[in-house]
């Protein structure tokens, strides 16, 4: 455990130190929900803003974990390797996935910090959501998903390219295509059908659309009923892949000894 | 007693074998120092023995463990700089003390005692990014010395430090020889003379091991004829070669010139390079170094400053 918490804080104290995390992770997102609740929702009749104006914070919500998850792990994990970091850590007696559950505990706690910021700037800017302590406790699962997938996707990506530029500048076209084709960054009913159809099945996309469904307007906010059983069921299970397949293969290769 | 013993070992990428059957001992509380030129397989062979890569074939045992059993007793410092420079010097620390497996307390006083072994307590809560490179070595170096850790493994160590910051940083390893093992990888032969024995090592093997002082007299060079030009070309390097005895060994700031004796032919040389608008800056006689017994040994020029 001493092993995790120590990985855990290190991640966290560089997040925090690190100005260009700071500013995709927390800034960026921000800055978007002012955008959106100052100018894009502007003129909309009163009865409807409120919930526009929340489905947008959700959505910057999820795009903070996307970006977290896609650029923060991809990232460090290319940052170690090319300071050799990573050597120096296989010469000493600590498994990969120690490591790496370190590094996710302390991303989760960085990008709760990004989440509740979004969500406190967005509600100050107008933003409502239709709430009870069941539907934020569900919301919290989803978001954990969102967070498990990206972290998945970043985990892969950081494996794969050696270079620390490269594997951020990966992450963020990764985060920004997907979101923008699956609904996390427009609205799902403006997507083609073809998109409307990876909409449900990319986890992400379909658990942003799970936590519009809860707090913000129904189906009328996430275009569909995402929370029926079977879709519920894809979206866990799609999410818990990605991540145990970029665990499996960043301990396998990361840590191969060459 | 022995704290490494490699034995016939092996490393192939595809058909690229980059360490040809090394055989190697050092005992322990021996500081052994193995030279040679980039590429010769020092860093395979060490990240190796620090169980950071796998042989082909062969065996290295780490008193009398496999290195993946001996990582407690393993004190790797790889060449790049890992530490943080978003962390401090005591974070830094406390990091790897945690995995290492420290408690917090336990963690917090050793790392007070380290830094200051170290001589880094005043700098500790700065952040790295705000070391000096020697500093930031001195702090690498200090994630070595954990208690327990009996083999200090040194990668390049001095890779870009100024004279001033090389002395220091071994002033430093000499005071904490007594109970370590040191296993020192350079390619610098000032570095290497500190070791009590060095290997050096060429195209994947050790071509020859013995102490400084017996590597230099092995060789049979006495004296050296260093000679500094402010121009190097084929041209210099072409007359110079006729004043010696196999060829000359191009440095950072002329040419070194191998003869039996150099003060005969120094007024030549100079008259010489006069004749081709070539004046010699700086001509000495000097003792050989490693860098020229290596030359001598492998025809094979390393970095001579």
């Amino acid at each position: 455990m001493r092993q995790v918490a120590v990985v855990m804080i290190k991640m966290i104290k560089e997040l925090l130190r690190e100005k260009v995390a700071l500013f995709w992770i927390i800034a960026w997102p921000i800055l978007w929900v002012l955008m959106a609740c100052v100018i894009f929702t502007r003129g909309l009749p009163e009865d409807v803003v409120q919930y526009a104006r929340g489905s947008s914070t959700i959505c910057m919500m999820t795009f903070a974990l996307m970006i977290a998850g896609m650029t923060s792990i991809p990232g460090s994990i290319a940052d170690d390797r090319e300071r050799g970091l990573l050597s120096k850590l296989k010469s000493m007696p600590i498994r990969p996935w120690k490591d790496i559950t370190g590094r996710i505990l302390g991303l989760l706690v960085f990008s709760a910090l990004a989440v509740i910021l979004v969500a406190l700037v967005g509600y100050a800017c107008g933003a409502r959501f239709s709430f009870t302590f069941v539907k934020i406790g569900q919301s919290f699962g989803f978001f954990l998903l969102i967070l498990l997938t990206s972290a998945g996707i970043g985990m892969l990506v950081g494996t794969f390219i050696k270079n620390v530029q490269g594997a951020i500048m990966t992450g963020v076209g990764i985060s920004v295509v997907t979101a923008a084709i699956s609904g996390v960054m427009s609205p799902y009913s403006s997507l083609p059908p073809w998109l409307q159809q990876l909409a449900r099945v990319y986890p992400i996309s379909s658990a942003n659309s799970s936590v519009l469904y809860l707090l913000a307007n129904g189906e009328e906010a996430a275009g569909y009923n995402p929370l029926m059983g079977g879709r519920i069921a894809l979206t866990m299970i799609l999410s818990v892949a990605i991540f145990i397949v970029g665990i499996i293969i960043y301990s396998k290769l990361c840590w191969r000894r060459e | 007693m022995e704290a490494i013993n490699v034995e016939r070992l092996v490393k192939k990428y595809g058909n690229n074998e980059v360490l040809k059957g090394i055989d190697m001992r050092i005992d322990e509380e021996e500081f052994y120092a193995l030279m040679g030129p980039n590429g010769s397989g020092k860093t395979t062979l060490v990240s190796i023995i620090a169980s950071v890569r796998s042989p082909t074939s062969g065996n290295v045992k780490i008193y009398g463990k496999k290195p993946d059993n001996a990582k407690e007793l393993m004190g790797y410092v790889p060449q790049e700089n890992f530490s943080s420079p978003m962390l401090t010097g005591r974070e830094n620390l406390l990091y790897f003390a945690g995995i290492l497996g420290y408690s917090r307390s336990g963690a917090k006083k050793l790392v007070d005692e380290i830094l200051n072994k170290m001589g880094l307590s005043e700098d500790a809560d700065k952040r790295v990014s705000r070391y000096s490179g020697g500093m930031r070595k001195k702090l690498e170096v200090a994630t070595a010395l954990f208690p327990g850790v009996k083999i200090l493994i040194l990668d390049e160590p001095t890779t870009g430090l100024d004279p001033s910051a090389r002395r220091e940083f071994f002033g430093l390893i000499e005071g904490m020889k007594k109970g370590l093992t040191i296993l020192l990888i350079t390619h610098i032969g000032a570095d290497a003379e500190l070791a009590d024995r060095v290997g050096l090592m060429d195209n994947g093997k050790i071509i020859v091991e013995n102490s400084p002082e017996g590597l230099k007299k092995g060789s049979g060079l006495e004296n050296v004829l260093n000679v500094e030009t402010p121009i190097k070309s084929e041209k210099v390097a072409g007359v110079l070669s006729k004043f010696s005895e196999g060829r000359v060994l191009e440095t950072e700031m002329g040419y070194r010139i191998y003869n039996k004796e150099p003060e005969n032919i120094t007024p030549e040389i100079v008259r010489v390079l006069d004749g081709i608008d070539c004046k010699t800056t700086k001509i000495e006689i000097i003792k050989p170094s490693l860098e020229d017994v290596f030359f001598k040994l492998t025809g094979k020029s390393m970095v001579v400053s």
